[in-house]
C-alpha cells in the first residue's frame, strides 16, 4: 500500500525555516517569544512546543573532512513512525495512524493522560500547559493536506529542494540512490530506515545525526512490541489465577472440614 | 457503638487546612491549567502526582488484596481482624487516587472513552480498566460494614447472593476487553462459572463471610493493576535508566506491591492504635512479620539477577543521583530485611513500626524514582514545585479524616480480645 512520507536532505537545507512560517500559517499557531538558553543549537525557538510543530536547529561545527568550521541544519518534528509507539500508547484512540501515512490526533478522545509523550523516542507529542482545556500538539504531516492531494505546508514552501514529499519506499530509493550517486558526501545511513522499525520521514545528512541534534542510539525495535508481550500476558493471569486461587480456596475449605469432622459430627462456623 | 474514640480536635483541624490548601490549588490548576501550579514540562510530561499518587498510592492500598488473599483464600482466618482496616484502606486509597488522577489529567472529562474504546495493546488502557474494575470491588467488600451498621439483613442478602454473578460478567468483560479474543473470553467464563456452580451445588463450601469469587477478582485485578504499572515503562527505553528499566518491570512491580502489602497494614495498625487509643493487634503483626523477610529477600535477590542478566552492575556506581537512589532503596529494603529478621523487633510495637516505615519508604523512593527521577530527556529538567507536593498532601490528609470518620460510625475494627 502506498504510504506517504517526507525525504529530508540535510545537506541542501540553507536554514531559511519557510517550512517553519508555512507550518505555523497553515495549523494557525502563535509565534514563540525569543529565548536565550543553554545547549545544543542556536535557533529560535529553542524547542518543539504546543505551539511548535517543526523547528530546524543550527549547529556549529568543525567538518571532520576539511577541518573548517562549518553549519549544519537539524530538522525537528513529528517522524510519523511506521508502527508508533503513541498510537500503541493511547488508552482511547485519540492518536491514530491513518492508512496514507500521517499520525494524526482527536482531542475529543483525549484523557490528557500525556503517556504518548512518554512512549515517544523522540520526545515529540507536546501538551498545553497553559490551558484550562489542553491539547496534545503536534505534527500532522498535513493529514487535512495530504487529504486533498496536496504536500504538507512545510513542504511546498522548501525553495531549495531540501524536503521531497512522496510515496516512502520510493523516496527511501532515491535517498538510498543519493548516497551511491555522491560517493563521501553523505553518512551512509538513511535515519529513519529502521529507527524504532521505521519512520514516515526519512533523513540525509553529510555529518552524524547526533550532530544534528537527533537521538543516535534510536534502535530498530517498533516501540509496540516492547509493551506487546505484557499484554498478551493479561488473559493466562486471569485464568490461571482464577484456577489457582479458586482451587487452593476448595482445597483449605476441604482441608477444614476434615478436621472439623474428626472433633465433633457436622455443625458450621459461628 | 461499634466504632472507636475519635474526636474533632487540633489534629483534625490541621488535616482539613491542609484539605482546603489543596482544593484552592486543584481550582487554580482548572482555570489556570497543569503549567499553573506545577513544574511540569514538555520533556517531563509526568512527575511528582503520577509519582506518588498513582505509581506508589497504588502499591500502598495493596494490603487490601493482599490481606484478603491470605484470610478468605488461603484460610489463614485468625488474621480476620486486620482485614477491614485493610480493605478500608485500600478503598478509600483507590478513591482518593482516582480524585489526584482527575487533577493530574488534561482532559479528565474524556475519561469515560475508557469504558467503550477497548485499546488492548496499551498498557494506559490496561491500568485504566484495572482502576475501574478493582475499585468497584473494594466498593463490594467495602460494603458489608455499611450494611452490617444499619442492620439491612435484605441489602447484605442480595449482595451475597448477585455479587459471584456480577463478578463473572465483570471478569468475562474484562477479558474481551483485554484480548478482543472470544476463545479467551469463552475460557475465562467458564473457569469462573465452574466454580461459582460447584460452591452452590455444595461440591465447594461456600464462605459464610464474603463471595469467593469477589476476593479472587480483587485479586486478579490488583496483581495486573500493579503489574500494569511496572508495564506503562516497558515502551521508554530511551528515557528511563538502564538501572530501572527492564523487561521484568511489571512482575518488580507486582512483588514490591505484595512486600509493601503487610507493610503497610503493620504501619498502619500502629499507627491507628495511637491516633485512636486502642491496642494493636502484636500477635497478629508480628505473625505477618515473619513473611516479610521472606517477601523481601525475593524482591532484593531478583534485583540483583535482573542486574545481572543485562549486565549492568556497573551502572550501580557510574550513574551519579540515579545509581544513589538504587542504592537508598536498596538500603532501606536490607535495613527492613534485617530487622524483620529479628524477634525482638517482630514483637516490639515501634520496632515493628520501623521496620515497616522502611518497607513503606523503599517503595515509594522505588516509584518516584521509575515515575520520573530516573527519566533523561535532553534539553529539560523538572523538579516538583512545592504546590505540587501539597495537593497530594491534601489528598492524603483527606484520606485520613475519612478513615477516622469510618472508623468511628463503622463497624471497622472488631471488638478487642485482650
Amino acid at each position: 500500500m502506498r504510504s506517504i512520507g517526507c525525504l529530508y536532505d540535510s545537506t541542501r537545507c540553507t536554514g531559511y525555516r519557510g517550512c517553519m512560517v508555512a507550518c505555523k500559517q497553515w495549523n494557525e499557531l502563535p509565534a514563540v517569544k525569543t529565548t536565550f538558553f543553554e545547549g545544543e543549537g542556536y535557533q529560535n525557538p529553542a524547542d518543539l512546543s504546543g505551539d511548535t510543530y517543526v523547528y530546524m536547529s543550527y549547529h556549529e561545527m568543525i567538518d571532520p573532512k576539511t577541518k573548517k568550521l562549518r553549519w549544519v541544519f537539524g530538522r525537528h518534528a513529528c517522524m510519523h513512525c511506521v508502527d508508533p509507539g503513541c498510537v500503541s500508547a493511547c488508552p482511547v484512540a485519540a492518536l491514530q495512524k491513518t492508512p496514507e501515512g500521517p499520525v494524526t490526533y482527536d482531542a475529543g478522545l483525549c484523557l490528557g493522560c500525556r503517556y504518548c509523550m512518554i512512549a515517544c523516542p523522540w520526545n515529540i507529542p507536546k501538551f498545553q500547559w497553559l490551558k484550562a482545556l489542553p491539547e496534545i500538539r503536534k505534527c500532522t504531516l498535513c493529514s487535512d493536506r495530504v487529504a486533498e492531494g496536496h504536500p504538507p505546508a512545510c513542504m511546498k514552501a522548501c525553495p531549495t529542494g531540501a524536503l521531497t514529499f512522496g510515496d516512502r519506499a520510493e523516496l527511501l530509493a532515491e535517498a538510498k540512490r543519493r548516497i551511491k550517486a555522491s560517493p563521501g558526501k553523505y553518512v551512509n545511513h538513511v535515519y529513519g530506515e529502521k529507527e524504532a522499525g521505521g519512520t514516515s520521514l526519512l533523513y540525509l545528512s553529510a555529518v552524524p545525526f547526533e550532530n544534528l541534534k537527533l537521538p543516535k542510539d534510536v534502535d530498530t525495535e517498533p516501540r509496540p512490541h516492547l509493551t506487546a508481550g505484557a499484554m498478551s500476558a493479561i488473559p493466562a493471569v486471569i485464568v490461571g489465577l482464577s484456577v489457582i486461587l479458586g482451587g487452593t480456596y476448595a482445597i483449605v475449605k476441604r482441608r477444614g472440614e476434615v478436621a472439623e469432622e474428626k472433633v465433633t459430627s457436622g455443625g458450621g462456623q459461628s | 457503638m461499634n466504632g472507636v474514640d475519635f474526636k474533632f480536635g487540633k489534629g483534625s483541624a490541621v488535616l482539613l487546612l491542609l484539605v482546603l490548601i489543596a482544593a484552592v490549588l486543584a481550582i487554580i490548576r482548572f482555570a489556570g491549567g497543569l503549567g499553573s501550579i506545577t513544574n511540569l514540562n514538555d520533556g517531563y510530561g509526568w512527575g511528582f502526582w503520577i509519582g506518588f499518587d498513582i505509581l506508589a498510592g497504588i502499591a500502598l492500598a495493596a494490603g487490601g488484596f493482599v490481606m484478603a488473599a491470605v484470610v478468605y483464600l488461603f484460610g489463614n482466618e485468625k488474621y480476620h481482624p486486620l482485614i477491614r482496616p485493610a480493605i478500608l484502606t485500600a478503598f478509600l486509597g483507590y478513591l482518593l487516587f482516582i480524585v489526584g488522577l482527575i487533577v493530574d489529567l488534561g482532559r479528565p472529562w474524556n475519561i469515560f472513552h475508557v469504558l467503550v474504546n477497548w485499546q488492548h495493546h496499551s498498557a494506559m488502557f490496561e491500568v485504566a480498566a484495572c482502576v475501574i474494575c478493582y475499585t468497584v470491588v473494594l466498593a463490594l467488600e467495602f460494603a458489608p460494614n455499611v450494611f452490617e451498621r444499619f442492620n439491612w439483613t435484605t441489602l447484605t442478602n442480595l449482595w451475597r447472593n448477585l455479587t459471584p454473578l456480577f463478578i463473572i460478567v465483570l471478569l468475562t468483560v474484562f477479558t474481551a476487553a483485554m484480548t478482543h479474543n472470544v476463545v479467551w473470553t469463552v475460557v475465562a467464563f467458564l473457569v469462573l462459572a465452574l466454580f461459582e456452580v460447584m460452591v452452590r451445588a455444595g461440591a465447594i463450601r461456600r464462605d459464610p463471610k464474603v463471595p469467593t469469587l469477589l476476593i479472587m477478582a480483587g485479586v486478579i485485578f490488583s496483581t495486573l493493576h500493579q503489574s500494569s504499572l511496572g508495564s506503562i515503562f516497558l515502551i521508554a527505553p530511551d528515557r528511563l535508566h538502564p538501572l530501572y528499566y527492564s523487561p521484568m518491570i511489571p512482575i518488580m512491580f507486582f512483588l514490591s506491591a505484595v512486600m509493601v502489602g503487610p507493610a503497610m497494614v503493620i504501619f498502619e495498625s500502629v499507627t491507628g492504635s495511637r491516633f485512636f487509643h486502642r491496642k494493636p493487634e502484636i500477635g497478629l503483626l508480628s505473625g505477618l512479620a515473619k513473611a516479610m523477610p521472606w517477601l523481601l529477600l525475593i524482591y532484593i535477590v531478583l534485583k540483583m539477577v535482573e542486574l545481572a542478566v543485562t549486565g549492568e552492575f556497573g551502572l550501580l556506581f557510574a550513574s551519579g543521583g540515579t545509581s544513589a537512589l538504587f542504592w537508598l532503596e536498596m538500603l532501606l529494603f536490607l535495613v527492613a530485611f534485617f530487622m524483620f529478621l529479628s524477634r525482638g523487633v517482630r514483637n516490639s510495637t515501634s520496632g515493628l513500626w520501623w521496620a515497616a516505615m522502611f518497607v513503606v519508604v523503599g517503595v515509594v523512593v522505588n516509584r518516584l524514582t521509575v515515575a520520573f527521577m530516573a527519566h533523561h530527556v535532553p534539553g529539560h529538567t523538572y523538579t516538583p514545585d512545592p504546590r505540587e507536593i501539597l495537593v497530594t498532601i491534601g489528598i492524603i490528609s483527606a484520606g485520613v479524616l475519612v478513615f477516622a470518620f469510618c472508623a468511628k460510625y463503622l463497624p471497622i475494627f472488631e471488638e478487642e480480645h485482650a
